[in-house]
């Protein structure tokens, strides 16, 4: 085995964000391997969505050293690994969910033996995949969104609040993706400030303090 | 795990942009009749003098094209960043800038090409002398594709600046004015009989220029604005 193998997928060292000088949270170290699921908690403020936002590649961190795979991060090497899903959903109103799916697909690339007809049935809007993504609800637009983790090829999840607006079918829903990808050899990072009813054993949690 | 290729990316990004741009058709009207409403309101102003509107038909037309690029130039990425869809496509596998310059083709395919097929009915209304109609469409398939770049360049600098449609217009004042100049210069020249290649092969040279640049100032101008 070489060294890349076994160094955890993401490791973060005395890693922190300053916005206007100020630390948006304190220096967080922590390591994320294949196969595990992370909880982000704290409270309205703490830093949460930020500290996704860093990892994701959208913010640089001020301070502290971000390792992929036992290497620097770069964004060239993560860039197809890391699926992204924030407050906002990259979901264009005005195109049904199949057509927002195709764009995502097209850009993001998909996972073998996946079709976004299927991929739309399992998220719940089958008989919905025509209509424009405006007319759809909160939850409904968030279960779209949702479509995109099951159908790019990715390694590592970042949810910022993948619960919110969702039905008590969603929230299982959102239970089963995570699970499934945890199992299959991928892992996540999911912010929530609510109950999370994970089944797949005790997940590592970060505590974020402003 | 690989990402898609480029070709497939591209008509991707391409495809989904004429697609909205095709649902939000209204908002594509609106440059066109504004562009109408101006030159129609010309000869009503200055009346029905031939010799003069002959003068300035050229100068009119491309006038009011440009213009009305402009109005529509604000909306280039701000529902993309509005709904997230930048920070997906930031984050996807694909060079930015490549992506970022199918964005601004699909805008340009979308308002000027519409603006440059009634170019020719508006120059006629203002009795463009027919010799010089080539040469006013050559300036236009020029200078508007420059303006969408050099335009792209500014909204990405003023992204998430509120209030930005007003800096918009004031930074791009200076960066419109050698296009005007060259634009209009071509067609005076053929409507006085002489050669009029030399200002448009000026205009391909900085189209060119701004097609391999303006990209890549987009891209990192539009990081910037996310990176806060």
């Amino acid at each position: 085995m070489t060294a890349a193998a076994t160094a955890p997928l993401l490791e973060a060292h005395r890693l922190s964000f300053h916005r206007q000088d100020e630390p948006v949270f304190a220096p967080l170290d922590f390591r994320v391997h294949e196969g595990e699921l992370v909880l982000v908690e704290g409270d309205n403020g703490s830093g949460k969505t930020t500290l996704l936002r860093l990892l994701a590649g959208l913010l640089h961190a001020s301070e502290g050293r971000l390792q992929w795979r036992g290497e620097p991060w770069r964004r060239d090497v993560c860039a197809g690994e890391i699926l992204f899903l924030g407050h906002h959903l990259g979901q264009k109103l005005e195109l049904s969910p199949r057509e927002n799916l195709a764009f995502a697909a097209g850009l993001h690339g998909r996972r073998d033996g996946v079709s976004p007809a299927a991929v739309l049935e399992e998220v719940g809007l089958a008989g919905y995949e025509d209509e424009p993504v405006r007319r759809l609800s909160a939850g409904q637009k968030k279960r779209a969104a949702l479509a995109r983790l099951l159908l790019q090829p990715a390694v590592l999840w970042l949810l910022d609040e993948p619960y919110a607006n969702l039905d008590r079918h969603g929230i299982a829903l959102v239970n089963r993706l995570l699970e499934r990808h945890v199992a299959g050899g991928g892992a996540a990072l999911v912010s929530s400030h609510g109950a999370v009813g994970f089944h797949g054993g005790e997940p590592q949690r970060i505590r974020m303090h402003a | 795990m690989s990402a898609p290729p480029l070709p497939q990316a591209c008509s991707a990004m391409l495809r989904r942009d004429l697609t909205l741009a095709w649902r939000r058709r209204g908002d594509l009207a609106m440059p066109v009749l504004y562009a109408v409403i101006v030159a129609v309101l010309f000869p009503f102003a200055l009346g029905p003098d031939l010799a003069l509107l002959q003068r300035i038909a050229g100068g009119v037309v491309l006038v009011t094209v440009l213009l009305a690029m402009l109005l529509a130039l604000d909306a280039m990425f701000a529902s993309d960043i509005e709904d997230g869809s930048l920070e997906q496509l930031v984050l996807s596998p694909q060079p930015l800038a490549l992506m970022l310059g199918m964005k601004i083709l699909a805008h340009w395919l979308a308002t000027a090409l519409p603006l440059i097929v009634i170019a020719p009915l508006l120059a006629g209304m203002l009795h463009l002398p027919p010799a010089a109609m080539p040469a006013l469409l050559l300036a236009l398939l020029f200078a508007t594709p420059l303006l969408s770049l050099l335009g792209a360049v500014l909204v990405a600098l003023t992204a998430g600046t509120r209030r930005s449609g007003m800096l918009l217009a004031l930074m791009l004042l200076p960066l419109c004015v050698p296009v005007v100049i060259f634009a209009a210069g071509a067609v005076a020249a053929a409507q006085q009989g002489l050669p009029w290649l030399a200002p448009i092969a000026w205009l391909a040279a900085a189209l060119i220029l701004c097609v391999v640049l303006a990209p890549l100032a987009c891209a990192a101008a539009l990081r910037i604005a996310l990176d806060s």
